[in-house]
């Protein structure tokens, strides 16, 4: 079994799985400078949303942690950060919380520079510079207690419970017995499997914090649905769920969390929140695939498995989202956007011999191999979640 | 034959592993006994097949847990959907 990986050796904390240049606005309105300053350097990556100002409370808490969660990513060698000038998420507050992971940190502000042609100017020079001394850095060989996985599902059928997630399980529980993490999330679909995972809790404060969190989601969906007037809007299942043979969101929960396999939980992390040790941690965040998936990186995921049944081909800039199915037909029609079939498990091969395969496929992807939604570009992932 | 997929020994629905159609028989196999029964409708992969006769109000047992109560009385080798399988969870 493969038990190790190439990355990159950052200040603090895990190793990256790609060394590139993070260009992140600290607020919208920064985001064409952001974006255009990623688009001329090779290596640069930029990351457009939606938010950063006239929010309040728990709302721009949330942006500030998803930010920071991200700029602190060890898949980023350094960090330029956009902002405007006048934003209620200050640029200086999140470049000071990513300088102190120990990498370099850079700072413009639209309003000091003048005007965006300038700014652009300036922070492709300040992108170029980071992108040539991440390029004199080389990858070097990681065990696996150094690799923390996000799990995730999106375009659910019945194989999803059936073959994907028990083969990601499998990869679950062997990286965390090396020592390593995982984190999973999606807890508005964990309705009625938390008695399960309450009982794998690591203690009864982690197990009443797992009831706690998914009992707050459910009553947060009873709210959104109560209304008479938008009944047609309160399926807690997709159309497409419905058609691969998922019925309810119970059923979908059960066949969902066999992609954490059967190791202990050790907690429930906060959005943006980075575990402090290795282990199996429920993050909490909703099931949207881009918050969801934005969730597990701004937790410091260096890679991500999604695993599908009816097949989805989006990606996220700059971490790898593996996607697998247990769907033999999805795999043969969307052959390019998977990366790997874990169909064979329907057929009677054992979960073990299939999941070593894709415990491989990961890791060979962590150490550099593109995954297909790099390879296609694939980015519509990031997301951040707002209350 | 089709196979249908019984997850675990509390289950009272099984997942077919093909498309089955009306009068069809679905081999379910367990580790106590194999399972030969007819569909009475249509069913496309990957969804459910009724193992017994499951009364309204009843719990439908999927991977061992409830995932729902039937809308109606559903018969065995019925399709168990949307239509007479309804789950209330996150509703209220």
């Amino acid at each position: 079994m493969m038990n190790s990986f190439f990355g990159y050796r950052r200040a603090q904390g895990l190793p990256g799985t790609r060394n590139l240049v993070a260009v992140i606005p600290s607020v919208f309105c920064a985001n064409t400078v952001a974006r255009r300053i990623a688009e001329h350097v090779a290596g640069a990556v930029a990351f457009c949303h939606p938010v950063g100002c006239s929010q309040v409370g728990l709302d721009l808490e949330l942006t500030a942690r998803g930010l920071k969660g991200l700029g602190k990513h060890p898949n980023f060698y350094g960090v330029v950060v956009v902002g405007l000038g006048c934003e209620r998420f200050r640029p200086a507050e999140l470049a000071e919380s990513i300088a102190a992971t120990g990498k370099p940190v850079e700072i413009l502000v639209i309003q000091e520079e003048g005007d965006s042609l300038k700014a652009m100017d300036k922070g492709i020079r300040m992108a170029s510079a980071l992108a040539e001394q991440a390029a004199l850095q080389a990858r070097e060989e990681f065990p696996l207690s150094e690799f923390r996985l996000g799990l995730k599902c999106g375009g659910t059928d019945a194989t999803s419970g059936l073959a994907a997630n028990p083969a990601l399980g499998w990869v679950t529980d062997q990286i965390v017995a090396a020592g390593g993490g995982a984190i999973f999330t999606e807890v508005t679909e964990l309705i009625g499997a938390e008695h399960i995972l309450a009982a794998r809790a690591t203690s009864p404060a982690v197990a009443e914090k797992i009831l706690t969190t998914i009992g707050n989601m459910e009553k947060r969906l009873a709210a959104a649905t109560a209304s008479v007037a938008i009944q047609h809007r309160t399926a807690l299942v997709s159309p497409g769920n419905e058609d691969g043979g998922v019925t309810t969101v119970v059923e979908k929960a059960l066949g969902g969390i066999y992609k954490a396999g059967t190791s202990p939980v050790h907690g429930v992390l906060d959005y943006g929140q980075y575990p402090e040790e290795q282990g199996l941690y429920l993050l909490d965040c909703v099931g949207h695939d881009g918050e969801a998936v934005t969730g597990v990186i701004v937790s410091g995921c260096q890679a991500v498995v999604f695993t599908t049944g009816r097949g989805t081909p989006t990606g996220f800039p700059g971490v790898p989202v593996i996607k697998i199915t247990g769907n033999n037909v999805c795999y043969d029609q969307m052959r390019y956007n998977l990366d790997f079939n874990a169909g064979a498990i329907i057929q009677g091969t054992p979960i073990a011999e299939l999941g070593a395969d894709l415990l491989e496929k990961v890791l060979r992807i962590a150490s550099g191999e593109p995954a297909r939604a790099e390879l296609l570009g694939h980015d519509e992932l990031f997301c951040v979640t707002r209350i | 034959m089709i196979k249908g997929l019984k997850i675990n020994p509390r289950d009272n629905v099984a997942v077919v592993l093909a498309a089955v159609k009306a009068g069809d028989n679905v081999e379910i196999a367990t580790a106590a006994e194999t399972l030969i029964l007819a569909a009475k409708e249509d069913i496309a992969f990957g969804h459910k097949i009724a193992l017994t006769e499951v009364g309204v109000g009843r719990a439908v047992i999927k991977y061992g847990e409830e995932i729902g109560q039937a809308k109606v009385t559903i018969r065995s080798g019925e399709w168990i959907h949307l239509h007479n399988l309804d789950c209330r969870r996150g509703h209220e």
